[in-house]
């Protein structure tokens, strides 16, 4: 073998063609023997759990929910004239579309801000760890961050926490948006006012007392209040004295207007005392009891308003992951809102499957920038280039290639996006938010077993998803 | 040889004698279940039930098994018990014995002749069930299954504690008085339901059973088979009444939306919550099977209107909290269908006649097996011989009360639309979204639309 070195390239030629010789006559596959036994294991495998079902599914979509029966195009024909088949296309479209931009975009922001800063390693591995979360991990930790109740969800304790800085609740909130009103807390002697507040309904003046009875006060609301038995103030000659109480017997359910023996009055109501022109003539509050006193309040009629401030229940948590659309659907007919909703459930998916791959993103469009060639950047630095003309115009184009081949993997990881929808969309927003490996999954594998339905969507994916796979394919063969 | 032809004898009278001890020991207990003379042999069994459900349905097959020498081969098969079934016979090899949880399987194998009629083998323990039940199993005029477990899915659970807080002290008999209750619990700061959405059936077999109070099981289960159409002014009734309720978001603890974010079994935890928190509604509409979710939040949980010990029973859930529940209220001028029970049972047929299978399936039919599974918990029967004291409190007495008094029962009618049960469960929720009357209107249409779909008629 000492020689093979200097012998020209044409000395591989004769070992092969005596091979090729050796056996005589056309094909040669004996020669091929060995090669096929090594390879028959794999391909057997491969046709078994690959090709054979793929034949089988194709078949199946022909066929009937029981794979029984013959019925050509008719799951294909149902697919697309299914409203909520429309659904499911326009959230993989909404998938598709968004998801692999927004995650090269981010990738490369972080992989752009990882260039610059110090502690680059320690950035990196926070963004990159939630790699290590299965889809239904993180979709069960971020469906307990957008947590409807503020006192699960983050994202609303926060927003809570901020908008009661600005906007203290009151004592006694009432949930506008569940659909309570301030009106229906007025009981006896009040009714509403302008501006949600409850005014009484009779004027007074000095020396007189008032009773005013509300109802829908809830009784935790008052063992934390401190509520005590109602009492019935005195009167007061220069003085307009009163009480507000809760207009509600346990030992007597439907009795209202009088102050019963069980009744207890409400701590801590904010009062104004208006004059007849409006204004402000007096503020109170009223104790443990109930009862409140406006002192030395002079001549004229007046009115008590219990102040609306008192009732402001602040913010009390958005449902991040309901049905709510994006778009302004609400005056389009069924098909039409199928196709052009974008649920706020999506949105928050969307944010959950980022925080996975974000950090894969990062490191795939970081390892293309460590692999620039400086010498170009100098040249263009040199040139005179600012700071964002040499990311435009020189650094992005260079780093094409790899922003693709994020782009691409991303688009045929979202396509089949399943896990993520069945974990973390309430069981209300299922069907708004599923895509078609949910359907495809919902249809042939929970419990009703339509395997013409869901093979005719498997076929489809795979449709969609083949393009992908061969120019991805291509790129790596270059 | 001789020495071991003695030895055997000896061994073998030796066991004659302990048999006809044990069955003599054993014949004591069952007073009121036939006498089983020991038979011998193997039977196959199958049911949908394992783990925990497994344990305690074999613990009330033990007395049969010595009693009556049979060796039972049990095999749970989960949620595909149907499934297995068909294809056992169609593979002709069945189960001896086998308990189905729908009474569709039993007509479908007795019109195929591949299960036995009982009515000889009974002989009279077929009185041990009213005729609600026995004419669900009748096919041809003949009997074809016992029934051995029941669940109440006609049960309204609340908190007492709330109840009493609001001075309501007895619970709604009519429809009107669950209105009016639900204003009282309104008026006292009370939110009045915690309404379980999930993808829509616990929304589903809510108006199920506003269907069955307002229209009666007659035009329920004609309305399940489709020969009654969904745009039928019976269903406008019950989509109403039932708007009466969740129509109103001032009904539902955290108005639409916190109702929407409720999946089973969050709901209930807003009823019956864990300690530290505050209960946020005072009732909760389900079947039965709360009672295990409620118990799992605390075990201070009491089923009844007092708790631990006789004490008050508070909101507080690690002192003394309670749960109870009220048969599903029809409107007044609907009482003849109070009785009317929706839910769901398991019954047992025969599959294979030898005379194992017999003496199981005259076992099944007798109180026995019932009581013991009773003891155990989560469990109820609607044979009529099982006694109340079997159950472990008042609220399974009463669960049970409402199964064996039935004057109608209904299986769940979303689980016999097949292919279209999905798009129903989806189309409540849509109503909860919009439960004006033309979206009900519109509502109703595409049901139909979806029935004829789904069902093919």
């Amino acid at each position: 073998m000492i020689g093979t070195e200097v012998q020209p390239t044409g000395a591989v030629t004769p070992a092969a063609a005596k091979g090729s010789k050796a056996e005589g006559g056309g094909g040669g596959w004996r020669s091929h023997l060995g090669s096929l036994a090594f390879l028959a294991p794999g391909a057997i495998w491969l046709g078994a759990i690959t090709i054979y079902p793929l034949i089988a599914t194709v078949r199946n979509s022909l066929y009937d929910a029981s794979a029984t029966n013959f019925v050509g195009l008719a799951n294909y024909k149902a697919i697309f004239t299914t409203a909520t088949i429309l659904t499911t296309f326009r959230n993989n479209v909404i998938w598709v579309v968004v998801f692999p931009l927004l995650v090269t975009f981010v990738g490369l922001v972080y992989a752009v801000l990882s260039e610059r800063i110090r502690w680059s390693t320690a950035f990196k591995t926070i963004i990159f760890v939630p790699i290590v979360f299965s889809a239904t991990a993180s979709a069960l930790i971020w469906r307990s961050i957008f947590d409807l109740d503020p006192h699960i969800g983050v994202v609303n304790a926060a927003i809570q926490t901020a908008s009661d800085w600005f906007n203290p609740p009151g004592l006694y909130p009432v949930d506008t948006s569940a659909g309570q009103s301030v009106a229906r807390l007025a009981s006896t002697g009040v009714a509403p006012g302008p501006g949600g507040n409850l005014q009484s309904t009779t004027s007074v003046s000095a020396g007189d007392t008032v009773e005013l009875g509300l109802i829908g006060v809830s009784p935790t609301t008052l063992s934390t209040l401190g509520a005590q038995s109602a009492i019935e103030p005195s009167s007061s000659q220069k003085d307009i004295t009163g009480l507000v109480w809760r207009d509600f017997s346990p030992a007597n359910p439907s009795a209202r207007g009088v102050v019963q023996s069980d009744e207890v009055g409400l701590p801590g109501l904010q009062l104004s005392l208006l004059a007849s022109d409006g204004s402000t003539a007096g503020t109170a509050t009223t104790d443990a009891h109930g009862d409140f006193r406006f002192t030395n309040v002079g001549g004229g009629s007046f009115r008590v308003q219990i102040d609306p401030h008192n009732f402001q229940s602040g913010f009390t948590g958005t449902f991040w992951l309901g049905t709510q659309s994006l778009t302004p659907t609400s005056g389009l007919n069924r098909t039409e809102q199928a196709l052009f909703n974008v649920p706020l459930v999506d949105v928050a998916m969307i944010i959950a499957y980022l925080w996975i791959w974000a950090g894969f993103a990062m490191v795939v469009i970081g390892a293309g920038l460590a692999a620039l060639d400086r010498d170009v950047l100098e040249a263009a630095r040199i040139d005179g280039a600012g700071e964002w003309a040499t990311f435009r115009r020189v650094t992005m184009p260079m780093l094409s290639p790899v922003l693709i081949v994020v782009l691409v993997t991303m688009l045929i990881n979202v396509l089949k996006i399943f896990d993520i929808i069945i974990n973390m969309a309430p069981g209300s927003s299922q069907e708004e938010a599923q895509t078609l490996a949910v359907v495809m999954y919902n249809s042939g594998f929970s419990g009703l077993g339509n395997w013409g339905l869901a093979s005719a969507i498997a076929v489809i994916l795979f449709i969609l998803v083949v393009p992908a796979m061969v120019s991805n394919l291509r790129r790596i063969r270059g | 040889m001789r020495h071991i032809n003695n030895v055997g004898l000896i061994a073998a009278g030796a066991v004659v004698v302990l048999a006809v001890g044990a069955c003599g020991g054993s014949s004591g207990n069952g007073s009121s279940s036939p006498a089983t003379t020991q038979i011998g042999g193997s039977a196959t069994l199958w049911a949908e039930w394992t783990s925990t459900e497994q344990q305690d349905f074999l613990a009330s097959l033990a007395p049969f098994e010595s009693q009556s020498g049979v060796t039972i081969n049990y095999s749970g098969k989960g949620n595909n018990t149907d499934t297995a079934i068909a294809s056992a016979v169609a593979g002709g090899a069945p189960p001896d014995v086998a308990l189905v949880p729908d009474p569709a399987t039993v007509q479908t194998l007795a019109s195929k002749g591949s299960i036995k009629p009982l009515d000889s083998i009974l002989g009279n323990l077929t009185s041990n069930y009213g005729s609600a039940w026995n004419q669900l199993v009748t096919a041809n005029g003949k009997l074809y299954g016992v029934w051995f477990k029941g669940a109440n899915k006609n049960t309204i659970w609340y908190n007492p504690a709330e109840f009493n807080a609001a001075g309501i002290t007895s619970p709604p008999a009519t429809w009107e008085d669950l209105i009016k209750d639900t204003a009282t619990l309104k008026a006292a700061g009370i939110a009045p339901f915690s309404l379980c959405t999930d993808i829509g059936w616990p929304m589903a077999d809510f108006w199920q059973n506003v269907y069955l109070k307002t229209a009666g099981a007659q035009a329920y289960n004609a309305l399940a088979a489709h020969t009654t159409k969904w745009t039928d002014p019976t269903v406008t009734t019950a989509f109403t009444t039932f708007g009466q309720l969740v129509g109103d978001p001032t009904n539902l603890a955290g108005g639409l939306q916190g109702s929407l974010a409720n999946n089973y079994p969050e709901c209930v935890d807003k009823v019956f919550p864990k300690p530290g928190a505050q209960p946020q509604a005072a009732m909760v509409f389900e079947g039965d099977f709360v009672t295990s979710e409620i118990t799992a939040n605390s075990s201070n949980y009491t089923g009844g209107t007092t708790g631990a010990g006789g004490a008050a029973c508070t909101t507080d859930a690690s002192k003394t909290p309670c749960y109870n529940f009220f048969n599903f209220p029809a409107p007044a001028a609907d009482s003849a269908n109070q009785g009317a029970v929706q839910g769901a049972g398991d019954v047992a047929i025969m599959l294979n006649d030898t005379p194992q299978s017999e003496a199981l399936i005259k076992y099944l039919a007798g109180p026995q097996g019932a009581s013991i599974w009773a003891h155990l918990g989560g469990f109820a029967s609607p044979n009529n011989k099982v006694p109340s004291s079997s159950y472990p409190d008042s609220v399974t007495q009463a669960d049970a009360k409402a199964l064996v008094n039935a004057t109608g029962f209904v299986f769940s009618l979303d689980d016999l639309q097949g292919t279209w049960e999905k798009n129903m469960w989806q189309d409540m929720l849509d109503f909860l979204r919009n439960p004006s009357s033309s979206n009900i209107t519109a509502i109703q249409a595409r049901m139909e639309q979806q029935a004829t779909t789904g069902l093919g008629h």
